[in-house]
C-alpha cells in the first residue's frame, strides 16, 4: 500500500497555523545525515549502510528562534523517483509531512548524484538548504566545489560541512531561517519540452499548476506495481479524464519520460563541468612505525585466530587453552576463594561461575570465560583491524578488493563467518546462556521461589514443570536472549562496516539458482538472527516473484539465532555426520525448494545494482543503539510468546478430559493424535509431538523443549536429527506466520503454511527411513 | 539475389518486418506503419519478387524476404545509432538522417559500423537490431570507438555513450547512482559481479546489466 497522497497533500498548509514547524532531512545513503540529525536535535540515531533498516524514520525536536521545531531524518535516497521502499517512505515524507525547510545533506565528493536530487527537489518550490558535507574527504582527493556557483545557480543557501568533526555545523544552524525556494534551472527547458504535451497539459491543471509534472512522469515509469498504483489512483483522483491510461499514452509518456532524464542529464553534465574541479589528490598516507607495527599485530592476531580454532579441531595446545587452564587451575579459585571471604560470594558466582561439585571444573560465570574468549580470540583480529583501516586508505581500498573476489573473498567471508560464531555461538549461545540459566535462573531465582511458595496451583503455574517463571521466562530470558543480543551487536557491525554488500556480490550466483539475486543475502542473513524481522525487510527485493519467494526460503529454512543457539548446544551431544546430515539436508532442501518456485512462480528477477559502501570501522555507540532498538523489538515479539505458549501447556497439561481410554490430559491428547505421524512417519516418541506443536508456537521454544528431552535422555542420536530436521524445516513461529500475512496477504500466507507443514514432516520421514534402512547410529 | 531494390520496396519490406515485430500480420495495418504507400501493385511485385506470401490479407515475409528485411532493419537502426551515439543528434533529427544512411550503406561497411559501434543490440527507440556476421564472430578485429561495458578489461577506462535497455526504472537506478551519459567509468573486477567506478562511487552490476551499458573505448581526461 502506498501512502502516497493524504488529504495533507490536497491541501497543503491547511493545518499550517497549529502545527510546529518541520525541517525534512533528504540525502543520499552514508552521507552524514544522522549526524547532522543529531546535532541538531541532540539525539543520536542509527547509521548504517543497508536500507532494511532506516526505513523506520528519525524524528526529534529542535529548538530555534522561539518555537519548537519537529526535524525528521528520512530514509537515504539516491533519487526522489523511488525504486526501492526507502526512497518511497522519503517521497512520500517530502509530499506529505508538509515540511517548512528541507535540509539536502549530501556527499561533496559526488557532486553529480548531489546536483540530481537537488534539481528533483526544486521541483518540489519547498524552502531549502543544501549542505555539502564530507568536505575533507573532498579535499584529500582533490575535489574543489565552487560553493558559490551552486548557491546562486538554485538560489539556496549552501553550507560547506565536516559534519563527524563538528565543523561547519554551527554555520548551518544559524542558516536555517534564511532557506529560501530553490530556483528551477530546468523549469523553462521543461516548458519548452513539454509544451503541447496533453498528458503534461491535464497536469497542470491540477492543483493550481504547482505539481511536479517532470517527477510525476517519472513516478508512472516504475516496475514496483505498489508504488505505481498509489500514483495511479491520485491521478485518477486529481485529473480531468484519463489522459494517461490507454497503451498509446502510456507509450508516449515514456517517451517523454526519457527526453526529460536526456534534459537533466545534460543540465547535470554542464553543472558538474562547471562547478566541480579536479586536481590532483593529495592523499595523505599515514606512514611510519605505528602502521608498521598495527599491521604486524593484525596479522599476528589473525594467525592466533587460525591456529586456534585448528588447535581445538585436532587438540593441539593453543594459546588460548593454555591460559585458560591456567585461570581455571589457580586464578579463579583463589579469586572465588577471596570473594567469599569477604561476602561476595554471589558476586563471584555471577561473574566468574562456581566450582563444580567434584571441586574440579567450573560452571561459567557471566565475564568467565565469556571474556577470555574475547580477549585471546576475537579482540587480537577485530582491534588492529579497526587501527588500521582508521589509518591507512591505501590498506581499506585493499581490504575492499580483498573482499569482493573469489580468491580472497571467500576465505575472508569464512573468518567473519568463525568470528560470528565465536562471538553468537560460543560467548551468546554458551557462556552468557549457561551463566543466566544455571546461575541466575535455575540455580537462584526459580529455587528460591519454589521454596517460598506453598505447593498449589500457584506455585505450579509460576514454578512447576510448565510454569511461567521456571519455563516461559525462563527460555526467553536466559537462553534467548542472550544469542539474540550477540546476534544483533554482531550483525550491527558487520552492517555498519560496509561488508554486508560484499557478501551479496560473493553470493549472487548462488542466489541466482534460486531465481534471487546477491540482495537477498541481506534477508538471510539477518533471519540467522530473526526470521520475522527478516521476513519484513524482504522489502528490499525488487520484485514480488523475488520477495515471495525469499519470504518462503525465511520460512523454510533459515533457523534464527535463538534456534540456532540451542541446536548448537544440542549438537554438543551428536557426531559431525550427524551434524553435516542435517546442515545438508535442510540446505538441499532450500536450493531445491528454490529452484522449483523460481521455476513455477511466474514473474522476473529484479536486477543486481548495487552501490557498495566504502569500508569503514563501525562507530560501538551506533550499533549499540540499534541492537538496543532491535532487541526490544524482539523482547515485545518474542516475551508474550513465550509466555503464552507456556500458559498453554500448563492448561493443556491441567486439563483433565474423560475418553475411552481414561482421563486424559490436553498434553497426552495431542502427543495421542499425532502418534500416527510422529511414532509412525518419523520414529520418534511420542512426546515430540508437543515439542513440534509449540514449535509453531516460536520454533526456538521447540527446539529448547527438544533440548530438555534430550537432556533427560529421552532420544536417540538419529532421532534428534530427524527432530531437528523437521523442527527447521516449519514454520519458525507464529510471529513470522502473521508478518508473512502482513507481507504477503492471507491467500500466499495460507499457501505457505500449507506446503511448508506436510514438506518439513515429509522431509523428515524420509531423512529417518534412509538413515533406519542404513543402519547408520551416528 | 537482390542488389538495388527500388526504395518503394525497401519501406514495405520494412513495414511489414515492424508489423511481424509487433506479432501482426494484417495487410490493412502495413499502411500505417510504412512510410510510403503501400499499394497493391508494390505488393504483388513483392510477392513476385520472392519476398512475401500473401493469404487471407495476412502478409508474412519468406525467408528470403525476412533476410533481406532484416538487413535493410539492420542498416536502419545501425544508422539511427550512428547519428545518435557519434554525431550526437536527437532521437527527433535522427530519423530523417538514418533513413538516407540506410541506403546507402553497403553490406561490409555496415558491419564496419557495427563493430565501430560495439554491436548494439538495441536501437534508440529500443527496437532489437538484427545481429550480422560481425555480431556473431567472437574475435574483435576492428577495435571499436562504442563498445558494451562487459567487453572492457579490468581496470580499462571509458566513457559512458548510453544505457541500452527496455526498462526506464534500470535506466533511472543508474541514474541515481550516477551512471549516466558522458559520465567516467572503470572496471574494477568481473567476477563474481561486476563492479565499476563511475565518479566516487562503486556499483556492483550483474553482466547481463553491463552488456546493456555501452560505452566510449577512450576516456575523456579531467572530465568529470
Amino acid at each position: 500500500m502506498s501512502t502516497l497522497i493524504t488529504d495533507n497533500d490536497v491541501h497543503p498548509h491547511s493545518e499550517a497555523v497549529t502545527k510546529a514547524p518541520r525541517l525534512l532531512l533528504v540525502g543520499n545513503p552514508n552521507v552524514g545525515k544522522s549526524v547532522i540529525f543529531g546535532y541538531l536535535t541532540g539525539k543520536y540515531v542509527t547509521v548504517s549502510n543497508y536500507p532494511g533498516t532506516t526505513v523506520e524514520v528519525s524524528r526529534g525536536k529542535m529548538r530555534y528562534s522561539g518555537q519548537d521545531w519537529e526535524v525528521i531524518d528520512t530514509p537515504g535516497v539516491n533519487s526522489l523517483s523511488p525504486q526501492s521502499d526507502d526512497e518511497r517512505v522519503t517521497r512520500d515524507m517530502l509530499l506529505d509531512a508538509d515540511p517548512d525547510v528541507i535540509v539536502q545533506v549530501a556527499d561533496a565528493k559526488n557532486l553529480r548524484r548531489t546536483l540530481l536530487i537537488t534539481s528533483q527537489l526544486a521541483e518540489l518550490g519547498r524552502p531549502m538548504v543544501l549542505v555539502l558535507n564530507m568536505l575533507d574527504e573532498a579535499r584529500t582527493r582533490g575535489i574543489e566545489i565552487d560553493v558559490e556557483g551552486i548557491s546562486k545557480l538554485f538560489g539556496i543557501p549552501v553550507v560547506p560541512t565536516v559534519a563527524v568533526e563538528g565543523e561547519g555545523l554551527y554555520q548551518l544552524f544559524k542558516t536555517i531561517h534564511q532557506a529560501k525556494v530553490p530556483l528551477d534551472p530546468l523549469a523553462n527547458q521543461r516548458l519548452r519540452l513539454l509544451n503541447g504535451d496533453e498528458f503534461a497539459q491535464a497536469l497542470q491543471n491540477t492543483r493550481g499548476g504547482n505539481l511536479p509534472v517532470h517527477l510525476t512522469i517519472e513516478w508512472l515509469q516504475t516496475h514496483d506495481s505498489n508504488l505505481r498504483q498509489g500514483v495511479e489512483s491520485w491521478l485518477n483522483r486529481n485529473t480531468a479524464g484519463s489522459v494517461w491510461q490507454d497503451a498509446a499514452s502510456r507509450t508516449r509518456i515514456r517517451a517523454t519520460a526519457a527526453r526529460l532524464n536526456e534534459m537533466r542529464n545534460a543540465f547535470l553534465d554542464q553543472a558538474v563541468g562547471q562547478y566541480k574541479k579536479v586536481l590532483p589528490g593529495v592523499f595523505q598516507e599515514a606512514q611510519g612505525y605505528k602502521l608498521k607495527l598495527g599491521l604486524g599485530l593484525l596479522v599476528l592476531g589473525v594467525l592466533l585466530f587460525a591456529y586456534t580454532e585448528l588447535g581445538r579441531l585436532f587438540g593441539l595446545p593453543t594459546p588460548y587453552g593454555l591460559v585458560n587452564g591456567w585461570l581455571d587451575q589457580s586464578v579463579i579459585p583463589a579469586a572465588l576463594n577471596w570473594l567469599g571471604s569477604v561476602n561476595l560470594g554471589w558476586l563471584g558466582t555471577l561473574l566468574l561461575g562456581k566450582l563444580a561439585d567434584d571441586g574440579s571444573t567450573y560452571e561459567t560465570g557471566l565475564l568467565y570465560p565469556a571474556l577470555t574468549q574475547f580477549v585471546l580470540l576475537i579482540a587480537p583480529v577485530i582491534l588492529p583491524l579497526a587501527f588500521v583501516l582508521r589509518r591507512s586508505e591505501r590498506f581499506t581500498e585493499r581490504l575492499g578488493y580483498w573482499t569482493r573476489n573469489w580468491r580472497t573473498g571467500v576465505p575472508l567471508m569464512l573468518v567473519v563467518l568463525l568470528l560470528m560464531y565465536e562471538f553468537v555461538g560460543v560467548i551468546g549461545a554458551g557462556t552468557l546462556v549457561d551463566a543466566l540459566e544455571n546461575n541466575i535462573f535455575n540455580g537462584f531465582l526459580t529455587p528460591r521461589l519454589q521454596s517460598l511458595l506453598p505447593a498449589g496451583i500457584i506455585h505450579d503455574f509460576l514454578v512447576g514443570e510448565y510454569g511461567l517463571i521456571s519455563v516461559g521466562l525462563t527460555y526467553a530470558l536466559a537462553i534467548v536472549l542472550p544469542i539474540v543480543a550477540t546476534f544483533f551487536i554482531a550483525f550491527g557491525m558487520l552492517e555498519d562496516s560496509g561488508y554486508l554488500p560484499r557478501l551479496a556480490i560473493l553470493s549472487d550466483r548462488v542466489f541466482r539458482v534460486m531465481g534471487l539475486n546477491g540482495k537477498a543475502v541481506l534477508p538471510m542473513v539477518l533471519g540467522l538472527g530473526c526470521d520475522t524481522m527478516a521476513t519484513m525487510t524482504t522489502r528490499i527485493l525488487e520484485t514480488k516473484k523475488e520477495r515471495l519467494i525469499a519470504t518462503l526460503l525465511l520460512a523454510l529454512g533459515v533457523p534464527c539465532s535463538a534456534q540456532l543457539g540451542v541446536m548448537l548446544a544440542l549438537s554438543a551431544s551428536l557426531s559431525l555426520g550427524a551434524v553435516l546430515t542435517i546442515g545438508g539436508v535442510v540446505l538441499s532442501q532450500m536450493f531445491l525448494v528454490g529452484f522449483l518456485s523460481s521455476k513455477i512462480i511466474k514473474g522476473r528477477r529484479g536486477d543486481f545494482i548495487f552501490e557498495i559502501p566504502p569500508i569503514r570501522v563501525p562507530v560501538f555507540s551506533n550499533v549499540w543503539k540499534k541492537t538496543r532498538y532491535r532487541m526490544w523489538w524482539y523482547l515485545t515479539e518474542a516475551l508474550p510468546l513465550f509466555l503464552l505458549g507456556t500458559l498453554i501447556l500448563f492448561v493443556l497439561d491441567r486439563v483433565r478430559v474423560p475418553t475411552p481410554w481414561g482421563r486424559l490430559s490436553g498434553l497426552d491428547m495431542i502427543n495421542n493424535s499425532l502418534a500416527p505421524l510422529v511414532t509412525g512417519i518419523l520414529d520418534l516418541p511420542q512426546r515430540t509431538a508437543q515439542v513440534l506443536v509449540l514449535g509453531f508456537l516460536r520454533r526456538d521454544y521447540g527446539a529448547a523443549g527438544l533440548y530438555d528431552m534430550v537432556e533427560k535422555g529421552l532420544l536417540t542420536p538419529v532421532q534428534i536429527v530427524v527432530a531437528l530436521i523437521v523442527l527447521t524445516l516449519f514454520i519458525p513461529c507464529v510471529a513470522n506466520f502473521f508478518m508473512i500475512i502482513r507481507e504477503q496477504g492471507l491467500k500466499k500466507a495460507l499457501y505457505i503454511l500449507a506446503f511448508i507443514t506436510p514438506f518439513a514432516i515429509t522431509v523428515g520421514g524420509v531423512v529417518s527411513w534412509i538413515l533406519r534402512a542404513l543402519k547408520i547410529h551416528f | 539475389m537482390h542488389n538495388w531494390l527500388s526504395q518503394e520496396i525497401v519501406e514495405v519490406l520494412e513495414a511489414v518486418w515492424t508489423n511481424e515485430e509487433r506479432g501482426n500480420a494484417d495487410a490493412a495495418e502495413l499502411c500505417a506503419v510504412a512510410m510510403t504507400d503501400v499499394t497493391e501493385e508494390l505488393l504483388a511485385t513483392c510477392e513476385r519478387d520472392g519476398y512475401v506470401t500473401r493469404h487471407n490479407g495476412e502478409v508474412k515475409l519468406t525467408p528470403l524476404g525476412r533476410q533481406t528485411a532484416g538487413e535493410i532493419i539492420r542498416r536502419h537502426r545501425l544508422a539511427e545509432r550512428l547519428v545518435v551515439d557519434v554525431l550526437g543528434m536527437t532521437l527527433e533529427e535522427s530519423e530523417a538522417d538514418a533513413c538516407e544512411f540506410e541506403h546507402l550503406l553497403a553490406p561490409n561497411v555496415t558491419d564496419a559500423i557495427c563493430t565501430l559501434l560495439g554491436h548494439p543490440r538495441f536501437c534508440p527507440h529500443n527496437h532489437p537490431i538484427p545481429e550480422g556476421a560481425c555480431c556473431r564472430q567472437t574475435e574483435e578485429r576492428v577495435n571499436s570507438l562504442v563498445t558494451s561495458l562487459d567487453r572492457l578489461n579490468v581496470g580499462e577506462q571509458a566513457q559512458v555513450a548510453y544505457v541500452s535497455a527496455d526498462n526506464f526504472p534500470r535506466i533511472q537506478k543508474l541514474f541515481a547512482l550516477g551512471l549516466a551519459p558522458g559520465v567516467p567509468v572503470k572496471v574494477h573486477q568481473k567476477t563474481p559481479s561486476y563492479v565499476i567506478q563511475c565518479d566516487e562511487t562503486q556499483i556492483a552490476l550483474e553482466r547481463d546489466i553491463a552488456r546493456n551499458i555501452y560505452v566510449w573505448r577512450r576516456a575523456i581526461n579531467g572530465a568529470a
